[in-house]
């Protein structure tokens, strides 16, 4: 019986994977700061928002949330590189394991 | 596990990419060099001096996200105003694809800030390293002292010029005025400072180090342009009619007696490539379109005595003896779009009333009776000055036979730029109030007509 639950090998990541996955997150996160801060102001986080808010500053709270949708954006990326760099290549169906 | 079947894996897995090679590009004068030499200094002339700019007594273009508020000269934007900001990003996408169908990447030849710094940054290499062959030899040469102080005095150059346009780019959301003396006195806080690092970093990597593979690998624009482009939009492009086969021959003969076309191969279009291409391959999208490839080209047919234009500015209609359409139907739905969203934010600017009026009514009584015969509602109004100057307003309601502002008694008065809450009692005869009524709130300014904004609420009084 043939077992194809796993790559035949460990997947192989290259330096330019890090790009891949950094940087459209990177412009992602632009876009979405741009958006989001339109309509919200951090300091009405801090005021109305759940206590995690508290503390935050108009220029901190730009630098968090900025830095959040990059990592959302980065794991979401780097799903997609997992996800490609993991899968069996085509016409290799045949392979024993 | 089989060798064989490993050796597969690793073709298949990124064996076949080889690192960058470092392009030398050669300098190259010409027509096109110096229109991307004026752009580049017009480009970034206005970018380092606006920010210094001042307009009755503020910095004229200033996105203060502290504060989030946008001066641009004369208007302040407040958040609210996110419309505007809206119809520009279309308006500046839309003129991107009018400009990339009818002329090709315009963008990435001379007005992208890529281009415009590398191009800065590759002055100050040519000036401390020298021209393309001394700069091939520096790098291949021993690190003897000549080399380390012109890498060094071109890396002082690089650094001091990043970390000034990161400066720069911070001093367009803080004022730059006051964060020049705060960097000067070192009292700069902690966000600026990280801002002006990041941004320095970024344009030294993008301009002294990354330069062209921003282009070949990072713009997702190089990669959908080609969306835009029809067989009658221009192109840089080697007339392969004319110069194959290429070949070398003496100066001043002619080509085709010897067989050969007008292309002597002499590489120079490659040389001078910022990105590295050979234009004699066709349209590739590593191409941005500077040019000056056209410029080396030209230079050599005038000494070969061939007419110009083997490579040159033309269309792939033009290429195969067609007519070249400049208007078709492409072209007349971007222009048209572009009108009709630019004429809307122009439109909008112009009519833009700077005020605005939030209206909630009191969550803790529905209604009062007051003075026995009158009922009475209380408003809880957040009225906000977008302008430029303080304003004094009067309260009016409507709606409802003889309501009348209670409160506030006197105008409002608001600075320039402020929101203010202001508590409004309405009154109304009982006799002409049942149940829920439509009102409007109107708030408007005594020395300008024009500024005036109304607001619809609810009036309640008991049922009869």
């Amino acid at each position: 019986m043939r077992v194809y639950l796993f790559p035949r090998s460990r997947p192989r990541f290259q330096g330019r994977d890090l790009g891949i996955v950094l940087w459209p997150s990177f412009l992602a996160a632009c876009g979405a700061s741009l958006l989001f801060f339109a309509a919200v102001d951090p300091l009405m986080l801090r005021d109305a928002g759940p206590r995690i808010f508290a503390g935050i500053e108009r220029e901190s709270g730009y630098a968090l949330g900025f830095a959040f949708f990059w990592v959302t954006g980065a794991v979401a990326s780097a799903l997609s590189v997992y996800l490609i760099r993991t899968a069996r290549a085509a016409g290799n169906d045949k392979d024993p394991v | 596990m089989k060798p064989a079947l490993a050796a597969v894996d690793d073709a298949g897995e990124g064996a076949f990419y080889a690192a960058a090679e470092k392009i030398y590009p050669r300098e190259i004068d010409g027509r096109f060099a110096r229109m991307r030499k004026v752009a580049a200094i017009a480009l970034l002339g206005l970018f380092y001096s606006v920010a210094w700019l001042q307009w009755q007594g503020h910095q004229a273009l200033l996105f203060d996200l502290p504060a989030r508020k946008f001066h641009i000269f004369g208007l302040t934007l407040w958040p609210q105003d996110f419309l505007y900001l809206a119809l520009l990003l279309i308006i500046a996408a839309l003129s991107l694809f009018f400009f990339t169908a009818l002329a090709g990447r315009l963008w990435c030849g001379y007005a992208c800030p890529q281009t415009a710094w590398t191009e800065l940054f590759i002055w100050i290499e040519q000036w401390t390293e020298g021209d393309r062959s001394r700069r091939m030899k520096l790098d291949r040469g021993p690190w003897n002292l000549e080399k380390i102080t012109r890498k060094g005095v071109k890396q002082l150059l690089w650094v001091t010029l990043a970390v000034y346009t990161g400066f720069t780019f911070v001093g367009y959301f803080t004022p730059i005025r006051s964060l020049g003396g705060q960097l000067l006195s070192g009292s700069v806080g902690a966000w600026a400072l990280f801002w002006i690092f990041l941004y320095s970093l970024a344009t030294y990597g993008n301009a002294g180090f990354l330069r062209e593979q921003v282009c070949k690998y990072m713009c997702p624009y190089a990669r959908f342009q080609s969306a835009m482009f029809d067989k009658d939009t221009l192109i840089i492009s080697y007339d392969e009619a004319r110069g194959e086969p290429r070949g070398a021959r003496r100066r001043g003969t002619a080509a085709r007696p010897q067989g050969l076309g007008d292309c002597i191969d002499c590489t120079l279009c490659v040389q001078v490539c910022p990105t590295g291409i050979d234009i004699r391959r066709g349209l590739q999208y590593e191409c941005i379109a500077c040019g000056a490839c056209i410029d080396a080209c030209d230079g050599v047919m005038d000494k070969m005595g061939s007419p110009r234009g083997l490579i040159r500015y033309t269309t792939e209609q033009a290429l195969h003896g067609r007519q070249t359409h400049i208007i078709r139907p492409r072209m007349i739905v971007y222009a048209a779009l572009l009108t009709v969203v630019a004429g809307f934010l122009v439109y909008s600017l112009f009519t833009r009333t700077p005020l605005i009026l939030d209206v909630i009514r009191d969550r803790n009584a529905l209604y009062r009776e007051v003075h026995g015969d009158r009922i009475e509602n209380i408003y809880s109004l957040k009225v906000i000055n977008l302008d430029n100057a303080p304003h004094t307003y009067r309260l009016l309601a409507g709606g409802i036979d003889q309501m009348q502002v209670a409160t506030p008694t006197e105008p409002i008065q608001i600075p320039a730029g402020t929101v203010s809450t202001v508590i409004a009692r309405l009154e109304a005869p009982a006799a002409a109030v049942s149940g829920v009524h439509q009102i409007t709130i109107t708030v408007a300014a005594l020395d300008n007509p024009a500024i005036s904004v109304s607001e619809k609420a609810r009036f309640i009084g008991p049922r009869t």
